[in-house]
């Protein structure tokens, strides 16, 4: 029985982690990018300078651009600069007739100089960050397939546990250089090691889509009003109509410091502006996220525009939308400074690896049968390509990605999209490839060519941009120089990668292997 | 973040060691049960000790999230440098244990 249960798991484990194994490859790997995001889209936007924060003066500079250039607008929207994003954003939506919505215009202004940026448009780390729960399919079937693979994920690892029994005996063990245990010995080592992280961010991204998984709640409570739980939820501060009576509205500055007192010193994420330049203004200051661990989107301050009058201090977290903010917090990990930061990655990468070392061992064992041969039937042909366009494939798309934000003209129509079109162009080629060439042939030049694109961004960066290593290192511009940076680093592993491919020794058929061992032992 | 790395990697090596196999592989003789136990106890006390100074530097949530990550990262660096570079792995551990009071004195 007890045996039988084992296997059962083993058998789940298997077949699940195979079918939704290249979908969560590309979910973790694009969700590990996105811890990087706004450096990512720093890096992607290097017109938009880097400057020394001084809340009080972007404040000013922003409210007197959107005085400027919007003081008719129904609401205005700042979004201040900090250590990661050096954007001052301002974004304001048009007033139209009751009834319809305003569209939205936005602006990166450099808190300095207090001029709009004539930025390249790109998605910039954005791209990475929606591609990861939304697979960039229309709303909301990518929502649905990535909480779908998320429970796939987290059904694998808890048969993976059950599966796997000795991971916790050995679990110091890495046996390097012996073939398939080494696949086995490093899964289980990125799999066991790192496995808290593994099972708080594959919980929590269920956490945080529990309204469309598990809406039954709301439902019994609100019937088919959801809507009415989300304003319950989020209070949606309730601000006051326009009264048609003009007023000037208050310098943002003395409320931003009211707002910090109220929170102990904490940190301005956002704010928000309704009706400026009438008598009933109100501002709305938000709590940045990158303040505490779990998430508080109630956390906000409330004036009145035109006297400077609070009006209202929103907070206390109940016990449900702490334990539920916690665990928000935890998957996006807003709140980590620099170092935190990269353990993140390093566990998000660490994640990747599991997945993809799993996936690389169910062929390899199967292709051990057939090693003698020569001759692999279809579907273990269809597993390898679709593990090679998968994993490498995926890189040399994130590089051709990079690649399109430096070479495309600044000028192009939609040049955002054309970026994520070379994203895409790039793995589809992949994948044509993998089919084309041969196992091991396949993953060499992919990696190795992977690997260049990575290795030269730093290079294409200098030849594209003034911002250089020399100057971003020379400025403290860590976004910059640490993207190029971990770039080179990046291409060095692939190369790395692509030569153990090609230097590895070919898999072999069990019954030499086995003879080989017998012969070992008689040595001894 | 720094003492709690440090205490948690020492903390680890001194687990590993209280192992059969990896005692042999690394000091190359076979642990004295009294040895056995000293590296467990040591190794079972460093670890939840070293929740102390992440959570006294950040706080608690900000220091007990600070404390896993140290925790796994240790764990994985261990385990990767043990088949490359065993004999670093062990002085990385009592180098690391040797700084601890200068670690602790900068943060603490």
């Amino acid at each position: 029985m007890k045996e039988g249960f084992r296997q059962a798991m083993a058998w789940l484990h298997t077949w699940a982690g195979l079918i939704f194994g290249w979908l969560l490859f590309a979910i973790f790997l694009t969700g590990t990018l996105a811890y990087f995001k706004d450096e990512t889209t720093h890096w992607m936007q290097p017109e938009v300078q880097a400057h020394p924060l001084d809340d009080a003066r972007s404040l000013t500079v922003a409210q007197a651009y959107l005085q400027q250039h919007a003081p008719d607008a129904a609401r205005w929207f700042i979004t201040l600069p900090n250590s990661r994003d050096p954007g001052l954003s301002v974004m304001w939506q048009d007033k139209l007739d009751p009834g319809k919505r305003g569209n939205f215009v936005q602006k990166v202004v450099d808190p300095v100089s207090g001029e709009a940026v004539q930025a390249r448009d790109s998605k910039g780390g954005e791209f990475f960050y929606r591609f990861h729960f939304q697979l960039q399919m229309p709303y909301p079937w990518g929502r649905w397939l990535s909480t779908l693979a998320a429970m796939v994920m987290f059904v694998a690892l808890i048969t993976g546990i059950i599966t796997h029994k000795k991971i916790f005996k050995d679990f110091f063990t890495f046996r390097p250089r012996k073939g398939q245990r080494s696949w086995l010995d490093g899964h289980n080592a990125v799999g066991v090691l790192v496995l808290p992280f593994h099972l708080m961010i594959t919980y929590s991204s269920l956490v945080i889509f529990m309204s469309m998984v598990m809406p039954a709640p709301i439902m019994a409570s609100y019937g088919d009003d959801s809507r009415a739980f989300f304003s319950e939820l989020f209070p949606a501060t309730d601000n006051a109509p326009a009264l048609g009576q003009p007023a000037p509205l208050q310098s943002l500055v003395p409320m931003y410091t009211q707002a910090r007192a109220h929170w102990a010193g904490g940190q301005v994420g956002r704010l928000a502006v309704n009706n400026p330049g009438d008598v009933n203004a109100s501002v709305n200051i938000f709590r940045s996220g990158s303040d505490r661990v779990a998430q508080d989107f109630g956390s906000v301050v409330s004036f009145n525009g035109a006297t400077g009058e609070l009006l209202r201090v929103g907070g206390g977290q109940s016990l449900p939308t702490l334990v539920s903010g916690t665990f928000y917090g935890l998957h996006i990990g807003h709140f980590a400074g620099p170092m935190l930061r990269w353990l993140y990655f390093i566990c998000g990468l660490a994640g990747t690896a599991m997945i993809g070392t799993g996936l690389v061992m169910w062929l390899g064992k199967r292709q051990l049968k057939h090693a003698r041969t020569g001759v692999m039937p279809f579907e273990l042909r269809l597993v390898e390509t679709l593990n090679i366009a998968s994993m490498s494939g995926l890189l040399l798309a994130i590089g051709a990605f990079f690649w399109a934000n430096r070479l495309l003209p600044a000028s192009f129509a939609e040049r955002s999209d054309r970026e994520v079109q070379a994203f895409f162009i790039a793995w589809g080629l992949s994948l044509l490839h993998a089919a084309l060439r041969r196992g091991r042939q396949g993953w060499v030049e992919q990696l190795s060519c992977a690997a260049l694109l990575f290795a030269a961004v730093p290079l294409l960066n200098a030849l594209t941009t003034d911002q250089h290593l020399g100057v971003s290192l020379a400025r403290g511009d860590w976004a910059m120089a640490g993207f190029d940076l971990t770039c080179l680093g990046s291409g060095a592993f692939l190369a790395w990668a692509a030569w153990k491919m090609q230097h590895r020794t070919a898999p072999q058929p069990k019954a030499e292997r086995a003879h080989r061992l017998n012969l070992k032992q008689e040595a001894h | 973040m720094l003492l709690a790395l440090l205490l948690c990697y020492a903390g680890f090596t001194a687990l590993c060691l209280s192992t059969d196999r990896h005692h042999g592989e690394l000091l190359h003789s076979k642990p004295t049960p009294r040895r056995r136990l000293g590296l467990r106890v040591s190794g079972w006390l460093l670890l939840p000790g070293s929740i102390w100074p992440a959570v006294a530097v950040a706080g608690w949530s900000q220091g007990l999230v600070e404390w896993c990550a140290v925790l796994m990262l240790s764990a994985l660096l261990l385990v990767l440098l043990l088949p490359y570079r065993p004999r670093l792995a062990l002085g990385l551990a009592g180098a690391g244990l040797l700084a601890c009071p200068v670690a602790a004195f900068v943060t603490l």
